[in-house]
């Protein structure tokens, strides 16, 4: 079943790669899909419509703030971009994949 | 399974229209249309282009549904939508909406309603304003080392009056409890008279809603004689008249001029006030019993109130010739008021906790039964696109909209049933203080129960959380029951549920066994077909009275209906009697209760001597034979007293002889005590004995009748002016001495048999519930060759195991619980065995047929039909 993409680690990923990818500057939901397109095969790799329900989710959880402007080809698109809870969650991320990867390579030296 | 969701989540995107929705559309449209111009410039056809992007988009209805689900854009829209699937879902099974409903509905009417008389009976048990600033006073004196607490004497009174940081009012006052006066205002009546002294309606915080209180210048022995009238009786013997102040009613034969009128509900049942007349000397006694009754000042405390009337508190006579110390004890008038029916009380909250409880736990079985079979459903529903957050207020309206409404009609039953409850209750409420649904216990009972319902009706969404990953394997697994964490829960509810029935069955059996012993036992007379007739001469001289008793008891004999007649002491109607010592020829003194009858007394309660003979009327001339019961002769005569003779009397001493035995007598009902008593006749030579006051007994023929009318007529054809009073059939008088009892006992008994039922609704419910999640388990065992009724037996088992342990636990409960109502018991104790075996045995039958109801289903369950129901 598509859904099985929605498990919690993917959930995660796909959070924090949006983060990192609107963390450059605002973006709309399509420019979203392509960067991330480039940066992980996998996270959008079924469904890409998956990304519009994630986005609104953070945006409800106060990480990402939006509004409709105009594209360089002068069409109408919704722009997403990173609100300071939005940093802040990046850098939380951030810290702990840290912490993670550390205690890893640890494990692997030691 | 795809070609259904798609369908089902177009469906639902047709039915959304708002902003929301088109501007998730435009969103999810520009993100398809750039992408078709990045495949056509790839070099696809724009046809090709096109589908090729809404393939990788993935299906548009469906996540354009899942956005809207997080954007939340419709709320009202939605609940209104979850509002109407949740009555769709009720009205499919009925049978789960009115059981769910109606154990809410019961659960939160009956604890409302009983809590609210309790809290009314605990709270406001006196009907004055600031009733905690209410108390009474009392001295303690210490003669030769023993401490005697006596009622204080008026001048105590007019000294601590001069106490005015302490105390804002302080009276004395009290009621003819024994004997009630002789109160003329046209015809004679005998009526509760009161007696106050001045500053007794201020300290209740009471004024007169006509004319004035009693001064201290009514209370002088010389003063005119004034009085007060009781609401009730202003309202009954003068029509509520407000010109009655300065008319006159005779008091004892006395003329007292109306002075003022009292507000209603102070002491309901006193007619008349008169103030408290006393001599200099009198005024400085103490012990006269009238209790005095004060008021703190706010914010004193009545130790800070005992000190500082210690300090001005001296002896008296009382102590003797060696005083020791003496002491002023303060008591709360509230506390006073409580206590009395502090048992009735902690015993009904018990009760009314475990209905709420057992309620509770019913609610949260039925919850859980019917979320079990939802899975399948919830599961499909998570499919097809509707998020967690979707799902659990879905559920959360379902439970809320069947709260509710329990909740709604457990009001109107919390309302409806007040009354009747309050009648039923044998606690003394307040007066002129109706009884009203309490808000605080009203929202308690709602808070709890509600609750309950929406903790457990979130269970089925508990599941679908634990990951999102077992929603698809739920459609496969569903109806397996592989989820023994639900089914343990529901034995521990049914084992829980047991336990707190029998605490409440065990209680209710204790008090109900009780009153059979009480109503069942031998009093020792016959009241059917037996009526009394109060009557009395007003005229005050000995001789008269005599004499009209005499002729009384031979003129309702000539009544063809009556075949005996005879009188007794006015108060033996009431369960008192006058009690004294005689001295005997064998040199005791025998004491105890003294009855004066007339002969055929005995025959009219169809009474039969154990030895000797019963009076005859020719004794009446002389009056000097005595008759005593079975007690006094055993006590004082070895069991023979006929012959001995007894010397009666104080001041006339006479000798009587005792002429005959009777069996012992229970005039003060079953809970009386059997005591040692005698009975005599009037003396016909006592010209002090004025007080005689007899109440004519008669017998019946069997099916005969005598009417008011006729009694009175014939009371008052003999001559003197005569005060009659009721005519009673000697059977309420019993009944009277054990109505309490049997209201105890009838609301206990129904509480209990409400627990009970809410019990065996519960056990089946939930066994119900287990069969239905082991379907297939069940279906596969009948494959595997397992027979009908193994399978039921191992259904049974699942839910008799709780009811057992639950047996066990409740027994331990029952322990304790039943202390409780210890004191309420008649010759019962609170562990008896015989009421515990016949509750268990009871409980544990009823318990296993509501399991074996629903488990018999299992045995009927086509293998091939579960195992191919997914």
């Amino acid at each position: 079943m598509p859904h099985a993409t929605n498990s919690d680690q993917l959930h995660g990923t796909l959070d924090m790669l949006v983060l990192k990818i609107l963390e450059a500057g605002p973006l709309h939901g399509y420019a979203i899909a392509v960067r991330l397109e480039r940066m992980s095969k996998d996270v959008l790799s079924v469904e890409e419509g998956s990304l519009y329900p994630a986005l609104y989710r953070m945006e409800r959880r106060g990480w990402l703030g939006s509004a409709w402007s105009v594209t360089d080809t002068g069409r109408r698109a919704r722009f997403y971009k990173l609100t300071k809870g939005g940093r802040a969650q990046l850098d939380a991320e951030r810290a702990s994949w840290l912490r993670l990867t550390t205690a890893v390579a640890d494990v692997l030296n030691g | 399974m795809g070609a259904i969701r798609i369908a089902l989540a177009r469906l639902r995107a047709l039915f959304r229209r708002d902003a929301t929705t088109d501007e998730i559309r435009e969103e999810l449209n520009f993100h398809v249309e750039m992408r078709t111009d990045e495949y056509a410039r790839d070099g696809l056809e724009p046809r090709a282009a096109r589908q090729a992007a809404l393939r990788r988009f993935g299906n548009l209805a469906v996540i354009q549904d899942r956005g809207y689900d997080v954007r939340g854009g419709g709320v009202m829209e939605d609940v209104l939508q979850d509002v109407k699937y949740s009555v769709r879902q009720m009205a499919h099974q009925p049978s789960f909406a009115l059981l769910a409903g109606l154990t809410l509905a019961l659960g939160i009417g009956v604890s409302t309603a009983l809590f609210s008389v309790i809290d009314a009976a605990l709270l406001r048990p006196l009907p004055y304003p600031h009733p905690e600033e209410l108390v009474t006073i009392d001295v303690e004196e210490t003669s030769g080392g023993k401490p005697s607490r006596y009622v204080p004497s008026m001048s105590d009174i007019r000294t601590w009056r001069g106490l005015t940081a302490i105390l804002s009012h302080v009276g004395a006052g009290r009621v003819s409890g024994f004997v009630p006066l002789i109160v003329e205002t046209g015809n004679p009546q005998r009526l509760v008279v009161g007696e106050a002294s001045e500053d007794f309606l201020e300290t209740y915080g009471l004024s007169p809603v006509l004319g004035r209180g009693f001064h201290l210048d009514d209370m002088s022995p010389g003063a005119p004689a004034v009085v007060l009238l009781g609401h009730a009786f202003w309202q009954t013997e003068f029509g509520g008249d407000r010109n009655v102040l300065g008319r006159e009613v005779r008091l004892q034969d006395r003329p007292a001029t109306i002075v003022g009128v009292l507000p209603a509900g102070f002491y309901q049942k006193t007619a008349v006030w008169q103030p408290r007349q006393l001599s200099a000397a009198m005024a400085d006694r103490r012990a006269t019993g009238t209790p005095v009754v004060a008021r703190l000042r706010p914010g004193v405390t009545i130790a800070q109130a005992q000190a500082a009337l210690d300090a001005v508190t001296t002896s008296s006579a009382l102590s003797g010739p060696k005083p020791g110390p003496t002491r002023v004890l303060i008591d709360s008038m509230y506390d006073d008021e409580t206590r009395d029916f502090g048992t009735t009380i902690r015993s009904l909250s018990m009760a009314v906790g475990l209905i709420l409880l057992i309620a509770c736990v019913n609610v949260a079985g039925l919850m859980l039964a019917r979320g079990a079979t939802r899975d399948v459903e919830l599961a499909i529903r998570a499919a097809i696109g509707a998020g967690r957050g979707r799902l659990v207020r879905q559920l959360l309206t379902e439970s809320l909209l069947l709260a509710l409404a329990g909740a709604l009609v457990g009001v109107l039953i919390a309302y409806a049933s007040l009354d009747s409850l309050v009648a039923l209750i044998p606690l003394s409420l307040p007066p002129n203080s109706p009884v009203e649904i309490n808000a605080t216990v009203l929202a308690f009972s709602l808070g709890l129960t509600v609750a309950t319902a929406l903790l457990f009706g979130l269970v089925p969404s508990l599941k679908l959380s634990r990951a999102p990953r077992m929603i698809s394997s739920m459609l496969t697994v569903a109806g397996r029951g592989g989820a023994p964490l639900s089914k343990r829960a529901g034995q521990w509810l049914i084992g829980l549920e047991v336990a707190l029935a029998l605490v409440l069955m065990t209680g209710a059996g204790l008090v109900l066994r009780s009153f059979a012993k009480l109503v069942s036992l031998d009093l020792g007379f016959d009241t059917e077909n037996v009526l009394t007739l109060e009557v009395e001469p007003l005229e005050q001289v000995a001789s008269v009275r005599r004499q009209y008793y005499a002729s009384l008891t031979d003129a309702v004999r000539q009544i063809p209906e009556v075949t005996a007649a005879g009188a007794i002491d006015h108060s033996a109607l009431t369960g008192g009697s006058s009690f004294g010592f005689v001295k005997a020829d064998t040199g005791v003194q025998v004491g105890g209760p003294q009855r004066t009858v007339l002969p055929g007394y005995f025959e009219a309660m169809a009474v039969r001597p154990l030895s000797g003979r019963l009076f005859n009327d020719a004794d009446r001339r002389s009056g000097d034979v005595v008759i005593a019961n079975a007690a006094a002769s055993q006590q004082y005569f070895d069991g023979s007293a006929v012959g001995h003779t007894v010397q009666i009397g104080m001041k006339n001493a006479r000798v009587a002889r005792i002429v005959g035995v009777v069996p012992n007598i229970l005039h003060g009902g079953p809970q009386g005590r059997v005591r040692s008593e005698l009975y005599v006749l009037p003396d016909p030579n006592d010209a002090q004995a004025t007080w005689l006051r007899l109440a004519m007994v008669m017998r019946l023929r069997e099916g005969a009748s005598l009417t008011t009318d006729r009694l009175k007529q014939i009371a008052e054809s003999l001559g003197p002016r005569v005060l009659v009073g009721r005519v009673t059939p000697a059977s309420s008088f019993v009944s009277e001495q054990v109505s309490r009892p049997k209201h105890r006992m009838l609301l206990l008994t129904l509480l209990a048999m409400f627990g009970l039922l809410l019990t065996l609704v519960g056990i089946f419910s939930m066994t119900a519930y287990a069969v239905a999640r082991r379907t297939r388990e069940i279906g596969v065992r009948v494959a595997f060759g397992a027979r009908p009724g193994q399978v039921v037996r191992v259904m049974i088992l699942d839910a008799v195991w709780p009811v057992v342990l639950g047996l066990g636990t409740g027994l331990v409960g029952t322990y304790y619980a039943t202390r409780v109502i210890a004191s309420f018991l008649f010759r019962t104790t609170p562990h008896d065995s015989m009421t515990l075996v016949a509750v268990v045995a009871v409980l544990g039958a009823a318990a296993s047929v509501a399991a074996w109801l629903p488990a018999r289903r299992a045995a009927s369950v086509d293998p091939v039909a579960a195992l191919r129901a997914d």
